[in-house]
C-alpha cells in the first residue's frame, strides 16, 4: 500500500481543477472526528482566512480587517472534499471546476472589472 | 544548433542583466574612493550569484517547478511569509531606484526634470508586459543591453595597470575611512546577488520550458554570463578608479557617473553612458516588477505567466500594474534616486539570508532533485555564501549608520 504524507505532499502544495488551472494552494486541511471510528481526513481548505489562521493571531485579525473594509460578507474560503482529490504529484489535482470556487472570486472580480476594461486584455494568444 | 542559440541568448541575457542602476552607482563610487581596491568584492559578487543562479536553474530544470513554488510547499506558509516580506520591501525599493536610473538618464538627454519621466517611463513599461511575451522582455532587454559594453571599451582605453587590477582581486583591508570602504563592500555585494534575479532566472526556466536536457544550458549561462557581466561592473569600477580617484572627487551625484566615460571616450562616451543606464535600468525594471509578480503568483498557487493574456492570470498581471505604479511614487515625489540606489543596495545585502538559506534543505533533497542533488563544490559555494548573507545581514544597519553618509 503507498502512503501519502499529508504535511509533505498535501499541505500547502499547488491545487489544480479538472482542466489543469491552477485554483490556489492546500491551505489548511480538515480531520472529522467520529464515535467509535478513527478520525478521517474530509476537507482541503483554500483561502486567506484559513491561511492568516496559520500564521498567527495578528494576521487573522489584519484579514479580518480587510474583510470589514471591502463589506464582504463571505470568508473567500473554499471547502472541497478530500474524495475529490485525483492525482498527488508535483501539483494535487481536485475534481472540482475552479470557475464557480469561491476563494476564486478575487480572480474574476479583477478580471471582469479591472482587467477586462483595458484593451489588450483578452484573446487566444499574446 | 538550437543548444547554441539558446546558450548564447541565456550569456546575453546575464550581460545585460547584471548591470543596472545598483552596479553602475556602487562600483563607480567604489572605485572614485578607493581606486581598484574593492575590485575582489566584485569578483565575490559574481561568483556566488553565478553559483545561486546556477542552482535555481537546475532546481527548475529537474522539477520543473519554481524555486517560490518550493519554498511555500517545503517550508510552509508561516515561514514563507518571511522570504515573501522581505523581497517584497527589498524588490519594490530597488525597482524605484531602477526607474529613477531611466529617469535621471532622460533628464541628462532632455534636460525635463527626473520627476516628469518617472510615468511615462512605467506606462511603456507596463505596456509591454501586458502586451508581450516572456520571450520579448528576455531577449529584447538583452539585446539592447549589450550597449553595456561601452563600459568595456572605456576601461580598455583607459591603459589601467593590469599588475595593478590583478592584485586587487585578492582581498584587501583600506588604509583610510574603514566605515565607508566596508559600506561600499556591503551596497556592491547587495547590488551583485538580487534575490529577484534568481527567482526572475527560475521563473524564466519555467516559462521557457526547460527540462532535465538544459542542465548544460544552465550551467554555461550562469557561469559564464555572470563572468561576462560581472568583467563589464568591474570595468565601471576601473574607469571610475582612473577617471575619479586621482582627481579626488567622490560621487554623490549621477551626473557626476555620467561623465565617467567622457574622459575616455568624449562625447559619444556620454552619449553611450546615457544610452547603458536609460536601456539596462529599463530592462531591469522589467525584470525585477515580474519577479514580484512571479514570487506572489507561485507563492499563493494563483495561475501566472507572462505568456498568457492579462485576463486568464488577473491577479497576476494586476500585481505587476500595480507594483511599477507604487514604485515610481518615490521618483515622482523627486526622493534623489543616487539615494534610493544606495540605500536599495544595503537593504537588499541584509535580506539575503531568507532566500539563500532554504537552499540548503532544497538543494539537497533527493525527492526533488533525485541525482542532481548539490555536489560538494556547490555545497561548499552554498555554506560560503549563506555565512556571507548572515555577515551583511548583521553588518548592513551598522556600516548604514557609519558609512552610508
Amino acid at each position: 500500500m503507498e502512503s501519502l504524507s499529508l504535511v509533505h505532499d498535501v499541505l500547502d502544495a499547488q491545487l489544480v481543477d479538472r482542466r489543469e488551472e491552477k485554483i490556489g494552494r492546500a491551505d489548511s486541511l480538515l480531520l472529522e472526528l467520529r464515535d467509535g471510528a478513527p478520525p478521517r481526513v474530509t476537507t482541503i481548505l483554500i483561502g486567506g482566512a484559513v491561511r492568516a489562521e496559520r500564521i498567527g493571531p495578528w494576521m487573522t485579525w489584519l484579514h479580518r480587517a480587510i474583510r470589514r473594509l471591502m463589506r464582504r460578507e463571505q470568508d473567500g474560503v473554499s471547502r472541497i472534499p478530500f474524495s475529490a482529490m485525483r492525482r498527488v504529484g508535483d501539483t494535487v489535482q481536485l475534481d472540482v471546476d475552479g470557475e464557480q470556487l469561491e476563494s476564486g472570486h478575487l480572480e474574476r472580480w479583477l478580471a471582469k472589472h479591472a482587467v477586462c476594461r483595458i484593451p489588450g486584455a483578452s484573446g487566444e494568444r499574446k | 544548433m538550437k543548444k547554441w542559440a539558446e546558450v548564447a541568448l541565456g550569456v546575453v541575457t546575464s550581460i545585460g542583466g547584471f548591470l543596472e542602476v545598483g552596479s553602475i552607482a556602487t562600483a563607480t563610487q567604489g572605485g572614485a574612493e578607493f581606486g581598484f581596491q574593492l575590485t575582489w568584492v566584485l569578483l565575490l559578487g559574481v561568483v556566488s550569484l553565478a553559483f545561486l543562479m546556477e542552482m535555481t536553474g537546475r532546481l527548475a530544470a529537474v522539477s520543473r517547478r519554481t524555486y517560490v513554488d518550493l519554498l511555500r510547499e517545503q517550508f510552509g506558509v508561516r515561514f514563507f511569509m518571511l522570504p515573501l516580506a522581505g523581497v517584497l520591501v527589498v524588490s519594490v525599493l530597488v525597482l524605484s531606484a531602477e526607474i529613477g536610473g531611466v529617469s535621471v538618464a532622460l533628464q541628462m538627454a532632455t534636460g525635463l526634470g527626473f520627476r516628469w519621466w518617472a510615468i511615462p517611463v512605467v506606462v511603456v513599461g507596463w505596456f509591454l508586459l501586458w502586451r508581450g511575451t516572456f520571450g520579448l522582455v528576455e531577449q529584447g532587454t538583452a539585446m539592447l543591453g549589450l550597449v553595456a559594453i561601452t563600459f568595456a571599451v572605456g576601461a580598455v582605453k583607459m591603459h589601467p595597470h593590469w599588475a595593478q587590477l590583478g592584485a586587487s582581486l585578492v582581498p584587501s583591508a583600506p588604509t583610510h575611512d574603514r566605515a565607508r570602504y566596508w559600506y561600499l563592500a556591503v551596497s556592491i555585494l547587495g547590488a551583485s546577488i538580487s534575490p529577484y534575479l534568481y527567482l526572475f532566472y527560475s521563473a524564466g526556466a519555467i516559462e521557457d520550458e526547460w527540462t532535465l536536457d538544459h542542465i548544460g544550458v544552465n550551467r554555461v549561462t550562469a557561469g559564464l554570463g555572470n563572468l561576462f557581466g560581472g568583467v563589464l561592473v568591474i570595468a565601471a569600477l576601473v574607469v571610475a578608479a582612473l577617471v575619479f580617484a586621482p582627481r579626488h572627487i567622490q560621487v554623490d551625484r549621477y551626473e557626476q557617473i555620467a561623465l565617467v566615460l567622457a574622459s575616455p571616450l568624449g562625447r559619444a562616451g556620454f552619449v553611450l553612458f546615457l544610452a547603458t543606464l536609460c536601456i539596462t535600468c529599463f530592462g531591469t525594471t522589467l525584470e525585477i516588477v515580474l519577479a514580484v509578480a512571479y514570487l506572489l503568483a507561485q507563492g499563493f498557487g494563483w495561475s501566472w505567466s507572462e505568456n498568457l493574456k492579462p485576463d486568464k492570470d488577473a491577479r497576476f498581471s494586476v500585481t505587476y500594474s500595480v507594483v511599477l505604479l507604487l514604485a515610481a511614487v518615490p521618483v515622482v515625489l523627486g526622493l534623489d534616486p543616487l539615494f534610493l540606489t544606495n540605500i536599495s543596495m544595503v537593504l537588499t545585502a541584509a535580506s539575503l539570508p531568507v532566500t539563500v538559506l532554504p537552499l540548503i534543505s532544497l538543494m539537497n533533497d533527493e525527492h526533488t532533485l533525485r541525482t542532481h542533488v548539490n555536489g560538494w563544490l556547490s555545497n561548499t559555494a552554498l555554506i560560503v555564501i549563506s555565512i556571507l548573507s548572515v555577515v551583511l545581514l548583521l553588518a548592513a544597519f551598522p556600516l548604514q549608520m557609519l558609512g552610508g553618509g
